[in-house]
């Protein structure tokens, strides 16, 4: 298995959890941690997290669990979360989710063949004033439209391969 | 004291109650799933939608989020709140599957009967229902996660009331889980109350799997025989198997709960070792028989050897009414009375319980409201487990808890650790050392509101349970009593302690000397009881005659000349006193008898056609002893005489199984002070320390089959600084020198046992059992395997 958290990482977060009252606190920020290093978070990384924070793993996952935006399955390289949410729905989402799922070749839920884009349908991003909109890695897109969405995959694409 | 008006029904309420708890008091049941008494209300389920007709917010409400206000006018049965309960019925219902014919929860499910109160009846719902993975909890708790309705009272048990940290909720929405991070056994030893809280069939007791239909069950209110605390159960049987064991309600000790001791730990009353006949001079008997040669070999001693030559030993084990009868019969024999605890430290301890502290005495109710206590000398979850979660509700409330013991104590909370040895509690309390901690807890407990001081029976003996008395008295102010809560060794041991005539020390040495020529064992074993477990055994087999009444396999059964097999508690009725000197009757679940798995051995029983039940012989002690007596009172009589007789008991005649039970009278007696002040220094020494454990160290869960994953083996635990300085490592076999032998057990280390200490469990059953709880620490030695 990768390296989960550099030893530099961890050792700034020890630094850090030793000042804080509530270590729990960080749940959410080793787990992106883990996250940004690993693509995504696997039970070792829950583990690590826990003996991090002198919890049980349990505890750490009923918080990985809980967040959308935290991978407990391998996803692609570049998760891709479209809004099924009303005001998004009302402006035109759906047809831009099925316009992913075509160029995309994958169902909701699945990771496309060449292994760099997850699609997730969410629930409201909070850019609604933005709709339709989706929200890849921490960005969030919008009002888009099916060029607008081709062309952000191929960005993507000539990103990944460079 | 809010009054108003539920349904046309006037009532009066505490401040602070809700308007459903107002209903409740009415006996309306309003429907509802996330209320639970003792886990409060979160208004997450719906359920409970009342109209507030009149109040300062009026409409549709959810009754348990809604305080009771004066004058409020409340209907349960508006259309619009009908509706609205019927829909949430529905709703909870979607996803659950239409299993009950093959759920065990089927006849105690709170989802089926709810669903019916709230008038849901036809499903409209025809979609794929949710389905999840389930995952095994272990040997105690069945999951079937797809019958969930995410009621979150498991989580809200276990994680918050119970503290255990292994089992939660996970995901969100639709995809919400309650399980553990990766299978395996739940942690908790209070991990059984899932399954009673769950209000449908996802958790279940596995070891109580696809055995009895609640309405086939044969339950009835009892007391949990396993420690001293007298926590309320329901125990359940069926083809005279007990199978399981549930929580009962007693507000004032155990609340809703019970641990997984008394819950898992009854394998003892299905035990094939149990003795089921009679028996007399090596062969088997009828009962009748059986007393009636009792009667004429103790006559023929009395004639032979005077009164002096018989002893009779009664037991914390025994109920009251046997022990009653037991004294009654030797004074009618004007031999010595009975010696109801054969280990003396422990005799004086529960003297001191039952006399000197006896108007001091907390209940566990009252250890749960307290906002500081300071347990001295005692490890709640190995000798009363719920008492360690009484003190997580002290802790939960914002209150303190300080544990002075030289243990590795383990609560289900945080808490305040000072690892002292045994006789530096004695000391401490004595104000004779450590006195800066001594002045800073008594300044707190001065402090406090409602102080509780918990003793443990077997490390602070009868000296430190005085000391503490004394301590008790000293934090009284005039608004309120500091409180006390001794732990002794019995489920009735308090009973037993009230009973005691005059000490007696001597009968090791009356049973040496052959001053006493037979001996009476009432549900006791002097060999595995007494702190001289060798010298008592070596005694014993000198005896003229030893007659036993006892249902569990013991060393005093096998070399019985006379045995009497007798009843468990949950096969007869009988009153425990526990340890804040409660009385509590427990009622017959059972008729004794070998269970049908066992006579059938899996098929159809065999075709006999006999009048009597196989092994259905035992009978309550205190019945065999009324036979010997002549005796021919009811149950009822029989306590009526005896409340008459000890003003202590009055009340015991009313006692119902189920009830509150009733405290003792305080002691009218000046207090019992000891002459002899057993403090020791002995510091420096490496010293054995027994102790009780979790699981397996009293005599009935020793024998419970079910308990088996959570005990522990034999195994010495020392300070890892007195391993290095032996050379010692954890992990490997070390030799255990003491005057009672040499044993070879694997070193653990643990860095909350005292210096000095090395802490042995005492384990009946295993070579272990010649070590017992209660005594001073005793002079050991601990050294490498040689090579």
């Amino acid at each position: 298995m990768a390296e989960l958290l550099t030893a530099e990482q961890i050792d700034q977060f020890r630094a850090h959890i030793a000042h804080i009252e509530h270590p729990r606190e960080l749940i959410i920020d080793l787990l992106r941690a883990v996250q940004d290093k690993h693509g995504w978070v696997p039970d070792e990384g829950v583990e690590l997290v826990a003996g991090l924070l002198g919890l049980t793993p349990l505890e750490v996952e009923e918080i990985a669990t809980f967040y959308y935006k935290i991978y407990r399955r391998p996803v692609g390289r570049y998760p891709i979360h479209i809004c099924d949410s009303i005001c998004c729905w009302s402006r035109g989402g759906e047809a831009l989710a099925e316009h992913l799922q075509k160029s995309l070749d994958i169902a909701p839920g699945e990771t496309s063949a060449d292994g760099l884009f997850t699609l997730l349908p969410t629930c409201c991003l909070g850019v609604c004033g933005r709709a339709p909109a989706m929200m890849i890695g921490r960005e969030s897109y919008g009002p888009l439209n099916n060029e607008d969405v081709d062309r952000v995959l191929a960005e993507l694409r000539q990103e990944a391969q460079a | 004291m809010p009054t108003l008006t539920i349904d046309n029904q006037q009532v009066t309420v505490p401040d602070g109650n809700t308007v459903f708890e107002a209903a409740e008091q009415l006996g309306i049941v309003v429907p509802h799933f996330c209320y639970h008494h003792a886990l409060g209300a979160v208004g997450a389920c719906r359920m409970c939608a009342v109209t507030v007709v009149e109040g300062s917010m009026p409409g549709m409400k959810m009754s348990c989020m809604t305080p009771a206000e004066e004058g409020m006018v409340v209907e349960t049965g508006t259309a619009q709140a009908e509706g609205f309960r019927e829909h949430v019925g529905e709703w909870l219902m979607t996803n659950h599957p239409h299993d009950c014919p093959v759920c065990d929860e089927g006849g105690e499910c709170q989802l089926q009967e709810m669903t019916i109160a709230s008038g849901h009846g036809l499903r409209n719902y025809r979609g794929n229902k949710r389905t999840y993975q389930n995952q095994d909890l272990g040997p105690y708790v069945a999951q079937e996660m797809n019958r969930c309705i995410q009621c979150y009272r498991c989580v809200r048990t276990y994680q918050d009331y119970c503290g255990g940290r292994d089992f939660g909720a996970m995901g969100s929405r639709q995809r919400v889980f309650f399980g553990r991070f990766r299978d395996g056994m739940l942690e908790s030893d209070f991990s059984g109350n899932i399954v009673d809280v769950c209000p449908t069939g996802v958790l279940t007791d596995k070891t109580f799997r696809f055995k009895t239909r609640l309405w086939d069950l044969e339950q009835a209110p009892s007391i949990c025989p396993h420690c001293s605390l007298g926590c309320a159960t329901v125990p359940g049987g069926r083809y005279r198997e007990l199978q399981r064991v549930v929580s009962g309600v007693n507000l004032q000790t155990n609340g809703h709960f019970i641990c997984d001791r008394g819950r898992f730990g009854s394998g003892y009353v299905n035990h094939p070792a149990r003795p089921r006949h009679a028996r007399a001079g090596g062969s088997r008997v009828s009962v009748t028989d059986a007393v009636d040669s009792l009667l004429r070999r103790i006559s023929e001693t009395v004639s032979q050897h005077g009164p002096e030559a018989v002893a009779m030993v009664g037991s914390g084990r025994a109920s009251l009414e046997a022990n009653l009868l037991l004294r009654q019969w030797a004074a009618e024999l004007n031999c010595p009375p009975p010696v109801f605890e054969l280990h003396p430290r422990r005799a004086r301890a529960i003297r001191q319980t039952v006399g000197t502290l006896s108007d001091h005495l907390a209940s566990l109710r009252q250890v749960r409201k307290s906002d500081l206590v300071v347990v001295f000398g005692a490890d709640p979850l190995a000798e009363a487990p719920m008492l360690a979660l009484a003190l997580r509700q002290v802790v939960r409330a914002g209150g303190r808890v300080v544990v002075l013991d030289p243990r590795p104590v383990e609560l289900p909370c945080e808490f305040e650790h000072h690892p002292l040895t045994q006789e530096k509690i004695l000391c401490l309390l004595a104000g004779n050392c450590e006195k800066e901690l001594f002045n800073r807890l008594l300044q707190d407990l001065m402090a406090a509101r409602r102080p509780v001081l918990v003793g443990g029976g077997d490390l602070l003996g009868g000296v430190g349970l005085q000391l503490l008395g004394h301590l008790t008295e000293s934090c009284d102010n005039d608004d309120r009593y500091c409180l006390v809560h001794p732990l002794l060794p019995q489920a009735n041991s308090f009973g037993a302690g009230l009973l005691e005539g005059p000490e007696q020390t001597d009968l090791l040495e009356r049973l040496e000397s052959g001053r006493v020529r037979a001996l009476i064992c009432l549900e006791s074993d002097p060999c595995s009881e007494h702190p001289e477990a060798g010298r008592m055994q070596l005694a014993i087999s000198r005896l003229d005659y030893l007659a036993v009444f006892d249902y569990l396999p013991t060393h005093a059964t096998k070399r019985a000349d006379l045995l009497l097999p007798t009843t468990t508690p949950v096969e007869g009725d009988g009153v425990f006193i526990n340890n804040e000197g409660r009385m509590q009757a427990f009622a017959r679940v059972l008729q004794p008898g070998v269970p049908l798995a066992v006579t059938g051995q899996g098929n159809h029983p065999p075709r006999e056609f006999v009048p009597a039940t196989p092994g259905c012989h035992p009978r309550p002690a205190w019945q065999l002893l009324q036979q010997v007596l002549g005796d021919e009172r009811t149950l009822h009589g029989l306590r009526q005489a005896a409340a008459e007789h000890e003003s202590r008991l009055e009340g015991l005649s009313d006692l119902q199984p189920g009830g509150e039970g009733l405290r003792v009278m305080p002691s009218s007696q000046a207090p019992v002070e000891e002459s002899t002040v057993e403090i020791w220094s002995q510091d420096g020494d490496l010293r054995l320390l027994p102790v009780q454990v979790r699981y397996g160290s009293d005599h009935a869960s020793c024998l419970s089959d079910k308990l088996t994953p959570r005990m522990t083996g034999p195994q010495l635990i020392v300070h890892p600084q007195e391993a290095e300085k032996r050379q010692l490592k954890a992990g490997e076999t070390v030799l255990l020198k003491t005057a009672q032998g040499t044993f070879r057990f694997p070193l653990a280390c643990d860095e909350r046992v005292v210096r000095g200490r090395v802490i042995v469990p005492c384990l009946p059953g295993t070579p272990l059992e010649i070590l017992v709880p209660g005594g001073l620490s005793l002079p050991c030695e601990i050294e490498g395997e040689a090579p």
